[in-house]
């Protein structure tokens, strides 16, 4: 908390505040457009702060991040479609209160909410991200090898409706990180071109699985009417909004404290902590029956526990390199990139530009909220941007983005490739998520699974270094209960749809 | 044929290929890590078709109805954008592109003043992109012709 404290004026440099506004209205906006996903717009800036200064980049990477959890929540309620899947919960009664006129009402219970959940998530990451970085410091090269597939085996879990999918993706993932050259031999492993010989750098995989799918499935739906915003304005509400708001305790206590506890458990992601929260806040609610046909609660209580999980779901990330979401992994791409690498050495070796950036999320809290109340009245706008306008403009900032990290031709070819089988791959049911977490955690794997084998010849021999231990058994039946858990959760979803079928 | 065996088939062939490729690596002890991969990778892909054997998959309508004819003008647009973008030059070829995009697929309901709309949002599209990366953070782009 000290250092911290002593960082934070840090964030409040020009620059870092200038950067953190336009990247909470930037956000904002992307959350809000409908064909956009949250993942691909963090994506899609990473390469950009590749020319800034890290903690600056940083802010701009954290600040697009809250914003378009909350952004999201405006297409939600204004045409019935969920901009990320953490605001599936919202639009339970944000949109019925949208056709009742009250959409400008909803809006700001949802900004004001996630304020509210943001913040408590925050001073629950602040409190307990640097002890258990200490922990991690503990970890030898057999601890790391077994979280990064610890890592890969969450997010296969959850980014995919089949677990066999989500791990062949993951599987896929670590192979693409092979190629080029053996980081210990220096032999050359699957260039079968020209363009593979300094092999797959995190950039061009991580626009090419999330922007590229994005354009062809834009180009699909063209044609496709939206529903028209359900939006008129309503004069003179915020003061009494935010007094009803605040009013909201059991709602928001409840979203708060599960987004944070949903946020901490790697893989669960903002879609599971909104709807928990949702039914919880019903189930205590008094007039239950009022949840789904605009009860500004249900709104309050979704969230504040999707924002609420933004903070937490960054302790893993910071201490672990286990993200907590798909735009949690592309987050550790921008870590990677700046030369971050998380664990105890980001807030011993980087401690400025790590308490920076978390203090700027807090600050991000604060200023999408306020920002998000202003730019309300303007929103629904933002539903109108016609889809062949996003298809040309991803496609180009997606090239740009790609070629100006390395300013390398070869990248964007890398980038194009691999977007185009994603898209091929989502057609038979494979998330990028999963991929890209392979890629990205492949050389922590490798690097550790050589480094182990190399003790473990000399020493007590493969088996015991790898399978023993009480850490390595512990991480090893994470792992185990991860795949479990996915598992079980198919085998009920596949006997519920056969009785539906009978 | 159901989509699941489809995947786990081809995904075999490239598992079977992949592994016999590690034996042409020049130093055999590189291959030692992606071997364990490509291992793990055949026994998910045979439990995949193992799965779409025995298990009743819910049919699924995607695929009906799929706008081929689109999906590849764009492909071939991008194709096209990258192969001149080193020639024109990263800016002028973007804003070729933009104007090509929204006037080829969103021909069917092109009208004057929409054609003037999209030149002009290509337009301003492109001169942000320049003013912020070009003329603010100096970043390296592909030169062309022009820009």
């Amino acid at each position: 908390m000290a250092e911290f404290l002593h960082y934070f004026p840090q964030a409040l440099t020009f620059t870092n505040l200038l950067t953190l506004i336009l990247g909470v209205i930037g956000g904002l906006v992307l959350g809000a457009t409908p064909g956009l996903s949250p993942t691909m717009a963090v994506a899609l800036l990473v390469p950009f702060t590749f020319h800034m200064d890290p903690a600056t980049g940083l802010i701009l990477l954290g600040a697009v991040y809250t914003a378009t959890v909350a952004g999201g929540a405006i297409s939600a309620i204004l045409i019935n479609i969920p901009g990320a899947p953490a605001n599936i919960a919202t639009l339970l009664d944000g949109h019925p209160m949208a056709q009742q006129g009250k959409s400008q009402t909803a809006l700001y219970v949802c900004f004001i909410s996630s304020l509210v959940g943001g913040l408590i998530g925050m001073v629950i990451m602040i409190l307990f991200t640097p002890p258990l970085a200490k922990i991690a410091l503990k970890f030898g090269p057999s601890e790391m090898f077994w979280i990064a597939i610890f890592g890969i085996s969450v997010m296969a879990g959850l980014s995919s409706g089949s677990i066999l999918k989500g791990l062949l993706g993951g599987m896929f993932g670590l192979l693409i990180s092979t190629i080029g050259y053996s980081p210990l031999l220096g032999a050359p492993r699957f260039v079968y071109h020209d363009v593979l010989t300094g092999g797959v750098a995190i950039v061009p995989a991580l626009i090419g699985l999330f922007a590229i799918p994005q354009v062809f499935a834009l180009v699909e739906s063209l044609g496709n009417k939206l529903e028209r915003p359900d939006f008129k304005p309503e004069k003179g509400i915020l003061f009494k909004t935010i007094a009803e708001n605040l009013k909201m305790v059991k709602s928001l206590s409840i979203g708060s404290i599960v987004g944070s506890i949903i946020g901490i458990i790697p893989g669960a992601g903002g879609q599971v902590a909104g709807l928990i929260a949702y039914d919880q806040a019903k189930k205590f609610s008094k007039k239950p029956e009022s949840f789904g046909t605009g009860n500004p609660e249900g709104v309050a209580a979704a969230e504040s526990a999707n924002n609420a999980m933004v903070g937490p779901s960054l302790i893993p990330l910071l201490t672990l390199s286990i993200p907590g979401s798909p735009t949690a992994a592309v987050l550790l791409g921008g870590l990677l990139i700046h030369g971050l690498f998380p664990g105890p050495d980001l807030f011993i070796s980087h401690a400025e530009v790590t308490y920076t950036f978390i203090a700027s999320l807090v600050l991000a809290q604060i200023a999408m909220c306020v920002f998000g109340i202003i730019l309300s009245r303007y929103s629904y706008m933002v539903m109108s941007v016609p889809n062949l306008f996003m298809i040309a403009a991803v496609t180009v900032l997606a090239v740009y983005g790609t070629y100006s990290v390395q300013n390398s031709f070869d990248d964007v070819i890398v980038m194009f490739s691999l977007g185009t089988l994603m898209y091929i791959g989502r057609k038979f049911g494979f998330s990028p998520a999963p991929v890209v977490l392979g890629i990205i955690l492949g050389p922590i794997a490798e690097d550790n699974y050589l480094k182990g084998k190399l003790i473990a010849d000399t020493d007590v021999g493969v088996f015991s270094y790898f399978f023993t231990g009480s850490m390595n058994i512990i991480i090893i039946l994470l792992c185990v209960a991860s795949i479990g858990y996915s598992v079980y959760g198919e085998i009920r979803a596949y006997r519920k749809a056969k009785e539906a079928a009978v | 044929m159901k989509k699941d065996m489809i995947v786990s088939l081809v995904l075999l062939a490239g598992v079977i290929s992949l592994y016999l490729s590690l034996g042409f690596m020049d130093d055999p002890r590189a291959a030692n890590f992606p071997r364990v991969i490509i291992i793990i990778m055949g026994i998910l892909s045979a439990l995949l078709l193992l799965q779409s054997i025995f298990l009743k998959q819910p049919k699924s309508s995607e695929g009906a109805g799929f706008p081929f004819g689109r999906f590849f003008i764009c492909f071939f647009m991008i194709i096209v954008y990258f192969i001149f973008m080193e020639t024109l030059g990263f800016y002028l070829s973007a804003f070729l592109f933009f104007i090509a995009v929204t006037f080829i697929l969103g021909s069917a309901d092109l009208t004057a003043r929409k054609a003037v709309l999209r030149v002009a949002v290509g337009f301003v599209f492109t001169g942000i992109l320049f003013l912020l990366f070009k003329v603010l953070l100096a970043v390296q782009t592909p030169k062309g012709l022009l820009l």
